[in-house]
């Protein structure tokens, strides 16, 4: 973890929830989260974007209670949105307004006084990447000047967090590693806690370093991404290109559970953190393996199982 | 390629108070009013009938001194109008809150009431730029995710309202009064004209008050341009026909229109049909002239029974308010 800020949690809640109608949108969450990059994963329809908008206020909360930053979320919205930054996930521009004069303006809206707010405008303007296209109407925008525009009104107030609701999405290959950049240097180098929201896990592994992954309202794993990937189950598939038979006795010697998948391939449970023991055995036997793939960790785990639950409730 | 440093900068300055985030909003929506083509022209027009206002205030001064140039060119112009100059001048010694007061009260209901049919009009053709934009692209949820709360949004978009109606009703009024008697030949027609300006006031900041919260009711009713601006206008010239037809059937339905209602309450404040009464009573002369003036005309201007006004006025405003709650939400 960075040093930048204290070690304090930077969102509390508890017993959280979230009901539309009869469906539980957020269902008891109750977490602790430090400041850092912190990667809200989940697949469509879990239950982040509401966790991040009861968290700012912009949806009441049914039941729970939550702080950010230390301060109670519903007792104190406008010192609290004072140091918060966040990119909805859908657009948001007001028509008819240059870039810089949005910029401007969301900064004005924060309390900074207009000079200033002109020159951070600016300023998070060329952070973001923009240059003279920021004097044009945002109505004639492309998603990618659209999604740096909402970085650039999102920090542009020099919050201490920032939630950034699917900031890749509908981008190219090229504009989502450019986002994804910027996005990582907000913690990495300048401090601001990062609160990234996604279903792409690929977004989430490349810049997150904390991992909260919901599925329909609960939180399923809250852990740091280095642990999450440290874990497996001690279990591997083999590919061979004959003799499959040979190694399901030798495991068998080992007492390891051994299945041929339809595929051919071999499920061998070796129950240790890395490959090693399966490894020597198969130079023992001297089985030339055409490859070897190790268990998904607890990270691919519990995000299929996310899927799998979401899928199951649809 | 940016040919200066591109590194995030911290901020440590102090935070503007609440009321400034209030004012940038208002700010904000006036600006985009004011673009809206030929709007700012519109505006200006409003200023110009104004100072149009002025110069017949002050050319009617003139009349009530004996010496002025315009007293020398009416007694040039016809013996007539010499008479009538030299009994002004009589009058507004003898009779200064008449030839003043009345006078400048009668004249700021007419020039008032007129005003308010372009600001109604021109407020119709800003009515998107209120509410209804922010919610046909979502901003009411950057809003809300700033150091502003939804009651900051909303007191910012009324200013806006009354704001946009001060800049093409109250200023233009209020620049003709000071003006006109500015111009006057004497000091004392301030203090005679203070009723006029009274009235002004009374009955444009309430007026402009509920225009803008009918005016946020409307905006906020769709996230279309063109139906909340047509919603404003049906509104508005579906209630100017209701008005004459409804006279002689059920006279209640005039007060589906607003603008109805808000003339009921002009004429309350102005006291207009008492000004012309006194007048003709006051000044024989000046009762010789008016009696031209039909009954039927004169009964128009009588001082309504406000209650009906103003409870339409109110069930109008409640609606509003709840349309306000119920479509400007983050969601």
């Amino acid at each position: 973890m960075s040093p930048h800020m204290p070690t304090s949690p930077v969102i509390e809640t508890r017993e959280l929830s979230k009901v539309f109608g009869k469906q539980k949108a957020l269902d008891g969450v109750s977490l602790a989260i430090a400041p850092g990059a912190i990667g809200l994963l989940g697949p469509n329809g879990a239950g982040k974007t509401t966790f991040l908008k009861c968290l700012l206020q912009l949806q009441p909360i049914t039941s729970g209670s939550a702080k950010l930053l230390g301060r109670e979320v519903g007792a104190e919205g406008r010192e609290i949105r004072k140091r918060v930054g966040y990119t909805p996930e859908q657009d948001c521009h007001i028509p008819g307004m240059a870039g810089c004069e949005y910029v401007t303006y969301c900064a004005q809206l924060c309390g900074l006084p207009f000079q200033t707010a002109r020159q951070r405008a600016h300023e998070m303007l060329d952070f973001v990447g923009m240059g003279q296209e920021r004097y044009r109407k945002v109505d004639t925008y492309s998603t990618g000047m659209k999604q740096r525009l909402k970085l650039a009104q999102a920090i542009v107030h020099d919050p201490e967090i920032v939630f950034l609701d699917e900031p890749a999405n509908g981008l190219d290959p090229k504009g989502q590693t450019q986002i994804l950049e910027l996005v990582q240097s907000l913690w990495r180098v300048h401090g601001i806690t990062v609160v990234l929201s996604s279903h792409m896990l690929r977004d989430v592994e490349q810049i997150c370093e904390q991992i909260i992954i919901i599925a329909r309202g609960r939180v399923l794993v809250h852990d740091s991404l280095a642990n999450l990937k440290a874990r497996r189950r001690g279990a591997a598939e083999v590919v061979l290109p004959g003799r499959q038979e040979e190694l399901q006795a030798a495991c068998a010697r080992q007492n390891w559970p051994c299945e041929l998948l339809p595929n051919g391939h071999l499920r061998v449970e070796h129950r240790a953190a890395s490959l090693n023991p399966l490894l020597h055995l198969l130079r023992q036997m001297s089985l030339p393996a055409l490859e070897i793939i190790p268990s998904p960790n607890a990270l691919e785990e519990t995000f299929v199982q996310a899927l799998e639950i979401s899928h199951a409730a649809a | 390629m940016p040919l200066h440093d591109t590194a995030y900068k911290h901020w440590q300055g102090a935070h503007l108070g609440l009321w400034q985030r209030r004012w940038a909003i208002a700010k904000n929506g006036l600006t985009a009013c004011l673009r809206i083509r030929w709007m700012a022209n519109m505006v200006v027009l409003c200023w110009g009938a104004g100072l149009a206002a002025a110069i017949l205030l002050f050319l009617v001064g003139q009349l009530l001194v004996a010496d002025s140039m315009v007293a020398g060119w009416t007694s040039k112009l016809s013996p007539v109008l010499q008479t009538f100059a030299t009994l002004l001048t009589g009058w507004l010694q003898d009779h200064p809150e008449i030839s003043v007061g009345a006078l400048q009260n009668v004249f700021f209901y007419f020039f008032g009431r007129e005003l308010m049919i372009v600001s109604i009009f021109l407020l119709g053709i800003a009515i998107p730029c209120l509410i209804t934009r922010d919610l046909a692209c979502n901003a009411i949820v950057v809003y809300s995710s700033k150091a502003v709360s939804r009651g900051d949004y909303l007191l910012g978009r009324f200013a806006t309202a009354f704001g946009f109606l001060a800049l093409t009703w109250l200023g233009p009024v209020c620049m003709a009064w000071f003006l006109g008697n500015l111009l006057a030949p004497n000091w004392m027609f301030f203090w005679h004209a203070r009723l006029a300006l009274e009235n002004i006031l009374v009955y444009g900041l309430s007026s402009m008050v509920i225009l803008s919260m009918l005016a946020l009711g409307v905006s906020a009713s769709g996230i279309k341009e063109k139906y909340t601006t047509a919603f404003w206008f049906t509104w508005w010239i579906l209630g100017a026909v209701i008005v004459p037809i409804a006279l002689h059937t059920k006279p209640w339905l005039r007060h589906l229109s607003f603008s109805f209602n808000l003339n009921e309450i002009a004429l309350a404040t102005f006291r207009v049909g008492d000004n012309i009464k006194t007048a003709q009573e006051s000044i024989p002369v000046l009762g010789t002239m008016l009696s031209g003036i039909r009954p039927g005309t004169l009964a128009t201007l009588a001082i309504p029974n406000l209650a009906g006004a103003w409870l339409a006025l109110a069930a109008m405003l409640a609606l509003a308010a709840w349309i306000i709650h119920k479509r400007v939400k983050p969601e």
